[in-house]
């Protein structure tokens, strides 16, 4: 069936609605069809099937329950999370162009993000405030989902798959922190560092593992430059894709608890 | 396919009679669930599209949460110390604000403890916990266990990195914030 015939299809569905505003002329228009190639959703099922067939949208539910809607509900802390890792991501590709993780040049590349860049300090600072703003709304979202019993049938293992999520916002902003190469950066993963050696008997085999040698230099700086802008970002993503997925598949339906509707 | 033909085609013995109306076909039948699984069926009036109605709001917290990065991106710079220098070692050495918790937890217990035994039941605990508190309860008041033990371990774990963050100076020694600044973000 070609656009056309479906346009027709939907506008014989709703005879009596009233149309035209200028929209919609400017929609019936060859250039307004070109544009914006769907019908004018009108029914709730005109909107249903609008909102299955974009691409865009299709990370949420076409419906979900009233009560999730209001600020009590969540505080809005998981879309507060992705937000800030979409900030993270955006403000992280854009200082990749200007550093080198060596340390002969990363400490020299921050300065020069911070003096020369075009809005070199301003990205950064909006990167590393990102980063800890993100620590605390992905806490706080789970104490959240843990108040409201979020993690109740049959949604248990989506509360795994955020503590997962939390482990790694945690790494990924460990890794970070050891970027600018700067007596901060360096000590800070030394001492955070030094637990992974407590572990019994394997203890200094993991810590050479996470350092790339015994102690904080260059190797380390590549590893967790490496983890940091490759590895562990396609893992959140992956990871976060499972989580909003499920949420998804849930929305629409309350848990499975007895005093629900009191 | 009639209601006729319906009974002679399934062969289980049904508690009741599906309830087909006219003009609907059972597919098929089986035994031991109800038609709608075990979720609660909700009615339309429980639900609404989430365009407008979600996405409004999201769209509106996306900006305030972009409005407040912005905001504070404007007025705070980002720390830059000297260059990293193996030779000097600052004295407090401070992990991350959110090990904080963790370092003032390695003042107190031998490493084995802090270090390994604590983060690995509180990840393990997190983990376990849906499968731990399963009752079909979901209000706050009717899990008190659940939560009172929960509250404490937040409340624990708080006032640890914030005494780890801005209480501790040189030598991991007690200061106070208003003295003396030791916190690092």
């Amino acid at each position: 069936m070609s656009l056309d015939e479906n346009n027709q299809k939907s506008v014989d569905d709703r005879a009596g609605v009233p149309d035209e505003g200028l929209i919609d002329r400017v929609r019936n228009t060859t250039v307004g069809k070109s544009i914006i190639r769907s019908p004018r959703r009108i029914t709730p099922r005109d909107r249903a099937a609008g909102h299955w067939a974009s691409f865009l949208l299709h990370i949420y539910p076409v419906k979900i329950r009233k009560k999730e809607l209001g600020f009590r509900y969540s505080w809005y802390l998981g879309v507060i999370s992705t937000v800030l890792l979409g900030s993270l991501i955006l403000s992280g590709l854009y200082l990749m162009f200007f550093y080198v993780p060596s340390p002969a040049n990363a400490y020299a590349d921050i300065q020069t993000i911070q003096t020369d860049v075009p809005f070199g300090q301003y990205v950064r600072n909006v990167h590393r405030w990102s980063a800890h703003l993100m620590v605390l709304a992905v806490a706080a979202h789970m104490g959240r989902v843990f108040f409201r019993g979020g993690y109740k049938a049959p949604r248990q293992f989506n509360w795994v798959i955020g503590v997962v999520l939390l482990i790694l916002t945690l790494l990924l902003s460990f890794t970070g922190y050891l970027l600018p190469w700067d007596q901060l950066a360096f000590w800070a993963v030394t001492v955070g560092s030094e637990m992974a050696g407590y572990v019994p008997i394997i203890g200094d085999q993991v810590k050479e593992v996470l350092l790339g040698g015994p102690i904080v230099d260059s190797s380390t700086l590549l590893r967790f430059y490496v983890l940091h802008v490759a590895v562990l970002p396609a893992a959140i993503v992956f990871v976060l894709m499972i989580h909003l997925w499920r949420w998804r598949k849930d929305a629409m339906f309350d848990q499975e608890a007895v005093d629900a509707d009191e | 396919m009639s209601d006729e033909k319906i009974e002679t085609t399934t062969p289980v013995e049904l508690s009741a009679k599906p309830d087909a109306t006219d003009g609907k076909r059972v597919l098929g039948v089986v035994p031991g669930k109800p038609s709608s699984g075990e979720r609660k069926v909700i009615t339309s009036d429980d639900t609404v599209m989430v365009w407008p109605h979600l996405l409004v709001r999201h769209a509106v917290v996306a900006m305030a949460t972009a409005l407040v990065v912005m905001m504070i991106s404007v007025f705070f710079d980002a720390p830059l110390r000297d260059v990293a220098n193996p030779q000097v070692t600052p004295n407090p050495e401070k992990a991350p604000w959110y090990f904080a918790a963790l370092q003032e937890l390695l003042a107190l217990f031998p490493p084995l403890v802090a270090g390994v035994l604590i983060p690995g039941a509180i990840i393990l605990g997190l983990v376990a916990l849906p499968y731990i508190d399963n009752s079909k309860f979901i209000r706050p008041r009717h899990r008190k266990v659940a939560v009172t033990t929960f509250t404490v371990f937040i409340v624990i774990w708080v006032a640890l990195t914030i005494i780890g963050f801005m209480f501790r100076g040189p030598n991991w020694g007690w200061v106070w914030p208003w003295q003396e600044w030791h916190g690092e973000l």
